[in-house]
This record gives C-alpha cells, sequence and structure tokens, in this order.
C-alpha cells in the first residue's frame, strides 16, 4: 500500500511539476524570485534542520490537537483531561514514575487521616516561580479552590476545599474519601496566586523545568529551560513543539525539519533517511463492551440490554475467540501489545486478566450456552440467530479497522457479526445494546471504577449495562483504603478476587484486545529517555522527560 | 442623483443585513442538527471516563448542552446587537481577539493568492484569447483543464512535496520559522513561509479567470474594431493593452469579486496541508469541536467579506465600463 503510495506521489510530482512549468506563470515568478534567494534560503533550512550545530535544541512535531486550545493554563486543563501528561512549565505535588507509582516533586511528604477525608501535605521550599516570588502553601491551596471551581477536563468535585495552614503544609478537605488523591495532584499543575487571571494560560507563569518563551497559536510553542529550576538542569536547553497533522509531520521529517515527529502504524513502514522508528509502549487500549443484562426497554424509551450477550458463556467465548495477534499484525502492522484490561501493567492491574486464544474452547462455550450451529454455519437458539453488530466512531479508521477484523474473527465462531459507522451523538445510548469500539487508557484506576461501577440512578454501569455487587464493594472499599499499596490490592480484586469479578473467570462484560503502541520517527543521534507506559492519546507524553534528553555527538 | 445613489445603497446594505442575520440563523440550525457532542469532541471520550457524573453535568452546563437552542441563539444575537460576537467555549477568549489572530495570518495568503491568480488569470486569458487554436492557447487551455478539475488541497500536496521535501526551496509549513523567536522574524520569512501556500490557493482560481478572459478575448478578436487596428499596422502588444485589457478587465473583476468566497473556502484546505494557523484551520475546528460563538463569528466575518466582495464588484463597474453608469442613469430618469 505504501509502495502504492509513492508511486502515486511521484506521478502526481511530474504530473504537477510539467504543468507548473508550462501553464504557469506565476510558478515562473516565483522561481525566478527564488533563484536568488535560494542561496539564503537553504543555508537558512541548514540552520533550521541541523542540530548537531545546536546540541541542547530539539524540535518535536506533534498533533494538532495535542495543542492546548485554551492555553497553558491547569485549570483549563493543561496537563490533564483526555491525554495526561507533565506540564513541563509548572510543577505538580506528585509525579507518576516509570511504573505508574507515585513520586514526589514539590511534596515532600503526604498523609490521609483515618477517615480519609484530610489529606495533609508539605511541600519543598527551594521552590520559585519564574518571576522571583516564592510557591508556597498558600499558592497551592489557590489553585486547587481554583481547580475545584472552574475545572474544564479534571474532576475535582470530589474536593471540599484546600487551606494553607502555613508556608508549607497544605490541607485537603475531602468531600469523599479517595485514596488516589496522589494521582490527581500528579496532573494538576501549580499557577501563583499573584499572577493568576483570565489570560494567564497565555503567559503561564510556572516553577517547573521550562518556560513558556513563545506560542504562535496554531503552530508551534517554544520552551526555554528555567534557570531557577529547583531540581536537576535541564539538558535541553530549548524545546519546540509544532503541530502538525500526520502528512505534514513525515513531509517535515523527510525534509529534516523536525527531530522527532508522530506518526500512525499505516506510516510506519516509511524509510526515512537520518531517521529511525522509536516505539512506546502504551496503555492507549481498544476494546469493546459487551452489554450484561437481557434486553428492555426503560421508562425513559431508552433501549438497553442484548439478549445473545446478556450470557456470560457467549462473553467468555467472544473474550477468547479473538487472536488478538492477528489484529495487532493485520490493523497496526505488529505496533501494539495485546489488551486484556482498561488497565493493562497499571500498579492496579490485576495480571490474571491475561487470556490465551482458544478457538475450540470458545466453540465449546457457545455450544454450552445453547447456540448451536445452523445449516447457513450461523449459531442459532430457541429460532434466534447469534448476530453481533460492532459499533465503531465514524471517522477512526483505526477502531474502524479493528471493529472489521473482530467481526470477520466473530464469524469463524458461527456469529453472524457486521461493523458499522455511528457518530458520537448516537454512540453512547447505541453501547448500552450493543457492543462499541472504545478507547482508554488514563493514569489513574477511576477509569475502572467508572466502566464497572454502578450508577446510583440505574444500578447499572454507566458505559455498558452490568452490575455486580462485590466489584461494586471492592472499588467502593479502595477509594476508601488508607494507602495507596491497600487501595491496589484492592483495586486488582475488583477484578478478580477467587470467585467472581471481571475476567474471563468472571462477568468479562468487556473485551479489551489491543494497546496501540505510539510511534515517532527519531532523528539519528538524538537520545530519548526511557518513557513511561503513555496513556490515551498521541500527544505531550512523549516530551514528559524532555529535559533528559540529549544528541550523540559520535552519530551527528 | 446624489438621493438615488444613497437610496440604491441603503437598498444594498438593507438587503445585506437581511442575508448574513438569515445567514447566521442557518448556520446556527446546522451547529444544533450536526451530529457534534461538543464534550466528546472537547474533551475526549477517555476523559470523560474518568470523571464523575456531577463534573459531566458542569461541563454539558457550560457547553450549553442544557439550555435550549433558540433560547441560546437569541442570546448570542443580542450579544451581536451590541456588537459582542461572545467568548470562544474552546479557547476561553473573546471570538474577535481569536478571529483578529487567525486573520492577520490568513490575510497575507488570501490578498497574495487573490492577486496573483487575478493577474495571472488575466494574463493567460489574454494570450490564449489572442492566438487561439495556437500552440499557447492549446497549453494553456490544458493546463486550465486539467487545474480546474484538480482538488486545491491535492494541488497544495504535491507542491509541498515538491519543492518543500525533495527541493528544500521552501518550508514544510507554518506562517513563521520553526523555533525563532518572534522578533527575529523577518518579513523576508513571513513571505518565504506564504509562497507555497499562496501558489497553491491561487492556482485553483487561475482557470476559471483564464477561460473566462480568453472568451471575452475571443469576441474581442473577432470584433471591428480590433480588424481596423490591425489594419492600420497596429503590433499585437500594443492590440492587447490598449483594446484588450479594458474589455476583459470587466468579466474578470465580477469573476474575481464574487470568487472571494471560493478563495476562502480553498483557504481551509489549503491551510490544512501547510499547517498554516489562519481562519479556514480556526472555522474547521470551531465546527468540529462544537465552539458555536467562534464558528458563527467566523460565518458572519466571511459573509461580510463576500457580500462586501459583490459590493465591490459592482462599483467598480461603473468605473470600469462608463456606458453601465451611463445605462443605469438612463434608465433611472
Amino acid at each position: 500500500m505504501t509502495g502504492k503510495r509513492i508511486q502515486a506521489f511521484f506521478l502526481a510530482g511530474v504530473l504537477a511539476g510539467s504543468l507548473l512549468l508550462t501553464a504557469c506563470t506565476e510558478a515562473e515568478e516565483n522561481n525566478a524570485a527564488n533563484e536568488s534567494g535560494t542561496e539564503k534560503v537553504q543555508t537558512e533550512s541548514a540552520g533550521e534542520s541541523v542540530p548537531e550545530s545546536e546540541q541542547d535544541t530539539v524540535i518535536v512535531a506533534m498533533s494538532p490537537e495535542a495543542e492546548p486550545e485554551s492555553g497553558f493554563d491547569p485549570v483549563y486543563g493543561w496537563g490533564a483531561g483526555e491525554h495526561v501528561h507533565e506540564p513541563l512549565i509548572q510543577s505538580t505535588l506528585t509525579v507518576t514514575d516509570e511504573n505508574l507509582e507515585i513520586g514526589y516533586d514539590l511534596a515532600t511528604e503526604m498523609e490521609c487521616s483515618e477517615d480519609g477525608l484530610t489529606w495533609t501535605v508539605k511541600i519543598r521550599t527551594d521552590a520559585y516561580f519564574s518571576d522571583g516570588e516564592k510557591l508556597t502553601a498558600q499558592d497551592v491551596a489557590f489553585t486547587y479552590n481554583q481547580l475545584r471551581d472552574s475545572s474544564s477536563v479534571n474532576d475535582f468535585t470530589m474536593l471540599e476545599s484546600a487551606e494553607a495552614v502555613d508556608e508549607s503544609t497544605v490541607v485537603f478537605h475531602m468531600n469523599r474519601p479517595y485514596s488516589i488523591w496522589p494521582y490527581t495532584m500528579a496532573v494538576a499543575g501549580i499557577v501563583p496566586e499573584h499572577a493568576y487571571d483570565e489570560t494567564y494560560g497565555q503567559h503561564p507563569i510556572g516553577s517547573g523545568r521550562y518556560l513558556l518563551t513563545q506560542w504562535d497559536q496554531g503552530q508551534q510553542v517554544i520552551l526555554d529551560a528555567n534557570p531557577d529550576y529547583y531540581g536537576e538542569a535541564p539538558e535541553m536547553e530549548r524545546v519546540v513543539i509544532v503541530f502538525m497533522e500526520e502528512d505534514a509531520a513525515l513531509a517535515a521529517a523527510m525534509a529534516g525539519q523536525v527531530d522527532v515527529a508522530y506518526t500512525a502504524a499505516s506510516y510506519a513502514e516509511q524509510e526515512v533517511p537520518g531517521y529511525s522508528l522509536f516505539s512506546c509502549e502504551t496503555v492507549d487500549n481498544r476494546g469493546f463492551n459487551l452489554p450484561a443484562v437481557e434486553r428492555q426497554t426503560l421508562e425513559d424509551g431508552t433501549v438497553i440490554g442484548n439478549d445473545f450477550t446478556a450470557n456470560v458463556n457467549v462473553r467468555r467465548a467472544i473474550n477468547i475467540g479473538i487472536d488478538r495477534q492477528e489484529l495487532i499484525d493485520h490493523v497496526l502492522n505488529g505496533h501494539g501489545t495485546p489488551a486484556y484490561s482498561v488497565c493493562d501493567k497499571m500498579p492496579w492491574y490485576y495480571e490474571g486478566s491475561q487470556v490465551e486464544y482458544n478457538l475450540e474452547e470458545a466453540q465449546a462455550l457457545l455450544d454450552e450456552a445453547g447456540w448451536k450451529i445452523g445449516e447457513d454455519g450461523i449459531r442459532e437458539k430457541n429460532g434466534v440467530k447469534a448476530s453481533l453488530e460492532i459499533a465503531y466512531p465514524a471517522g477512526d479508521s483505526v477502531r474502524q479497522a479493528i471493529a472489521a477484523d473482530c467481526a470477520n474473527q466473530l464469524k469463524e465462531l458461527g456469529i453472524d457479526a457486521t461493523s458499522r459507522g455511528v457518530g458520537w451523538d448516537e454512540a453512547y445510548t447505541l453501547a448500552l445494546s450493543e457492543p462499541l469500539m472504545w478507547g482508554w487508557g488514563a493514569h489513574t484506576p477511576m477509569e475502572l471504577y467508572n466502566i464497572y461501577h454502578t450508577n446510583a440512578d440505574t444500578g447499572l454501569a454507566e458505559y455498558s449495562p452490568y452490575a455486580s455487587e462485590t466489584v461494586d464493594e471492592y472499588m467502593d472499599q479502595a477509594l476508601e483504603a488508607d494507602s495507596l499499596e491497600e487501595s491496589y490490592e484492592l483495586w486488582k480484586k475488583a477484578q478478580w478476587d477467587g470467585e467472581s469479578g471481571i475476567t474471563q473467570e468472571g462477568d468479562i462484560p468487556w473485551i479489551w484486545l489491543v494497546n496501540i503502541d505510539h510511534l515517532y520517527f527519531v532523528r539519528d543521534g538524538l537520545e530519548i529517555a526511557p518513557q513511561k507506559l503513555h496513556p490515551h492519546g498521541h500527544g505531550w507524553s512523549i516530551v514528559n522527560n524532555v529535559d533528559q534528553w540529549s544528541w550523540n555527538n559520535q552519530e551527528g | 442623483m446624489g438621493k438615488k445613489t444613497a437610496f440604491r445603497l441603503g437598498r444594498q446594505l438593507l438587503r445585506a443585513v437581511v442575508i448574513l442575520l438569515l445567514v447566521c440563523f442557518v448556520s446556527f440550525s446546522l451547529t444544533v442538527i450536526s451530529p457534534i457532542d461538543p464534550l466528546q469532541t472537547n474533551i475526549g471520550q477517555a476523559a470523560l471516563g474518568s470523571m464523575s457524573p456531577e463534573q459531566i453535568e458542569k461541563l454539558e452546563q457550560y457547553w450549553g448542552m442544557n439550555t435550549p437552542a433558540p433560547e441560546r441563539f437569541l442570546e448570542w444575537l443580542k450579544g451581536i446587537v451590541k456588537g459582542d460576537l461572545g467568548v470562544s467555549l474552546a479557547y476561553r477568549q473573546p471570538v474577535t481577539d481569536v478571529i483578529f489572530e487567525k486573520l492577520s495570518n490568513s490575510f497575507l495568503l488570501l490578498v497574495f493568492s487573490w492577486l496573483i491568480s487575478a493577474a495571472a488569470g488575466v494574463l493567460l486569458g489574454m494570450i490564449a484569447g489572442a492566438y487561439r487554436r495556437r500552440l499557447p492557447d492549446k497549453i494553456i487551455k490544458t493546463g486550465c483543464m486539467v487545474l480546474s478539475s484538480t482538488p486545491s488541497f491535492w494541488v497544495a500536496l504535491v507542491i509541498l512535496l515538491v519543492f518543500s521535501v525533495w527541493l528544500k526551496w521552501f518550508p514544510i509549513g507554518f506562517s513563521i520559522p520553526i523555533g525563532v523567536i518572534a522578533e527575529d522574524v523577518r518579513m523576508a520569512e513571513r513571505i518565504q513561509h506564504a509562497v507555497l501556500p499562496a501558489a497553491a490557493l491561487s492556482l485553483t482560481g487561475v482557470a476559471s479567470i483564464t477561460m473566462h478572459t480568453r472568451e471575452k478575448m475571443i469576441e474581442v478578436m473577432n470584433s471591428d474594431y480590433i480588424l481596423y487596428a490591425r489594419a492600420k499596422g497596429m503590433g499585437m502588444g500594443k492590440i492587447l493593452f490598449s483594446h484588450g485589457l479594458r474589455n476583459v478587465l470587466l468579466p474578470a473583476v465580477t469573476l474575481q469579486f464574487a470568487s472571494v468566497s471560493e478563495l476562502i473556502g480553498g483557504s481551509v484546505l489549503v491551510e490544512q496541508v501547510f499547517s498554516y494557523p489562519g481562519l479556514g484551520k480556526a472555522a474547521v475546528d470551531a465546527g468540529i469541536g462544537g465552539d458555536v460563538p467562534l464558528l458563527l463569528g467566523i460565518t458572519l466575518l466571511t459573509s461580510v467579506f463576500v457580500i462586501g466582495g459583490n459590493l465591490a464588484a459592482e462599483i467598480l463597474y461603473g468605473l470600469i465600463d462608463p456606458r453601465l453608469r451611463k445605462k443605469e442613469e438612463v434608465s433611472k430618469t
């Protein structure tokens, strides 16, 4: 496919080139105007594209979606939300390490009260904002109260108030016990109370590793190392982030104008001279839900449940009847890992979730459930055909391909499976009665909670009808746990406690398929520091530790 | 006569306002019925997945999902009357600020390509018309046919590939050089960054201007006065510029002003290819992201452009062709 693409481009180029030369005087004008300027232009672009001469600068191309439209204001979601990453310009109280466990940034110690309703956090005293003012507990309290009042993408409804009890101690009063508060603290950058207003996002002042030097909206962000940073001084003096579509990012790499360019599996086969492919493992997963209750119509007319998938053996059969490696090879050109839960490899992941592909056992499970192969090869029970329509968000080509591949694989099980693209306006409702191809992967167990825990109003889980008292209980206990370690154990038990849960042996209301690798073209000679598992979204995560990147002289 | 002109202008203005109102209403209705979930596109499914229902409710409030559509439209209209375009939901800045920023980027690009396509189109059309059925005509005609049947984004991609990726003469995109602080950016660099997008954008406009001018030019070439001029022994160059230009300018000007809308439409795609941060890109993002105030603001502005373009064409007729001025005076009295 890529070969054809190149060929098409080449033909197109030749055609247009001849056109340009013959038909259009203005092209000639341009050329002429440029001939005199060519030399200058080339030396300039050489300056841009050979950073070996600038050992401490790196240029990274990211998706335009990664640009924070409302600015670099943590209150409006900078660093948090769909794609969680370190805010770089601001400091956070805690950080997540390579294993997604909690470490300290501004915090020096933290403590949670017995009832889980009060968190006391001590902060370091040597942190200064880039305008020279000292960062105090007052600023921390101010930030969190702002977040609670106007957070746009992060959930702070569990926070009652934040209070500075002295210069370096801040106390959080909670509305409900929330043992995973440190994960929330890891994505909340601290803003200065004295320099915070509506336009903060355009001119952020922080205490982080980098300063925002320039932001050309829709184009680039220039970050320079903060000379007053309290931690280890960044190796990369200047970080330039440019926002480009996938095609443009590839072209930019081919033209040698960027050092790191994000890319997708479909482009990964391309040879870009002077660059090599860098692949990051992720928890950016894809999977579909299986409604776990019988079909019924609610009072408001919503149809929920699915008679076929309401049977647990059917769900188990589907879970082991899909060859995940085949999906990875076919759809992702090999750039992915099999997924068995929404939180693979996170500290709260239950490792027993893993299953082996086993077509025969899957067949047996369906037989056991009473779905027998009919004359046309499709299973049926009481005259009803076994059918399943896997929906995917229209416009997402990867999810589309995964859905189509899954449907194909399910046909081998004797299920009349199809796939269909839907808009998000109907997707959520549809998912209550049919499978939908989802993408998740956050750096917080709250995701697990929201997917499997029942909703007080309906008595069923929010995104796909399912209810289990045991699972609910474990997760409630996990949120009330005294320590993170204890909560990890409870999150794991919610997945499987030996008797029930949401794994293959349990109720398996969701089928997890793949974690999609995040791919980048990286200029030879650039050493990218080891990455922690990237969350959902292909954005700023890669530069979480850009301060530790370096250029390798030998290769340059 | 002054009274009449004023009356005419007043009527035009009234018509413009009615059109603008209708445009606003239609585009607002479209955003209401479009299958876009603002939370989904702006916050994201995965982010929503780790939120509590209370937080989601807060966000629905912010994005106006719980307010009935007519109420929202009236609110917005009230603001417009006061000259307030509202606040962009995604950028969290006044719509006027966002538009101004984007427009200042697009402006150079639009003006460039508008002028280039006009000048090149008229010139090529005249040559083609003058040398009808001869080699220059054939080349130009074929070129125009191919160009007008080629989507502008594809032309943009090819140009990008040839001049930026292979020849490396021009930057890969953007309106400014990568990694250079704003004060150090020279005007020459800004122009250099606008050349390729402007070329791509003007190419699509060139074809129609050329073909129309060609038709008109053929008509002119067959006229008696050209025959007379030739008989007098006037050279081709002189014929073209003293007799041809004035006559072919009229359709060209009409077309060029009327094509302002196409230009803005084309800029959406071309800006996307060249990562050029203009108005077109902002409009797409606002539309997809359900940022209604920004989308309506941009719609309003572009409609003003288009209506203004048509109006300007009408006024210019009189200047270029005195006969039209006369005709109007005659018919009105």
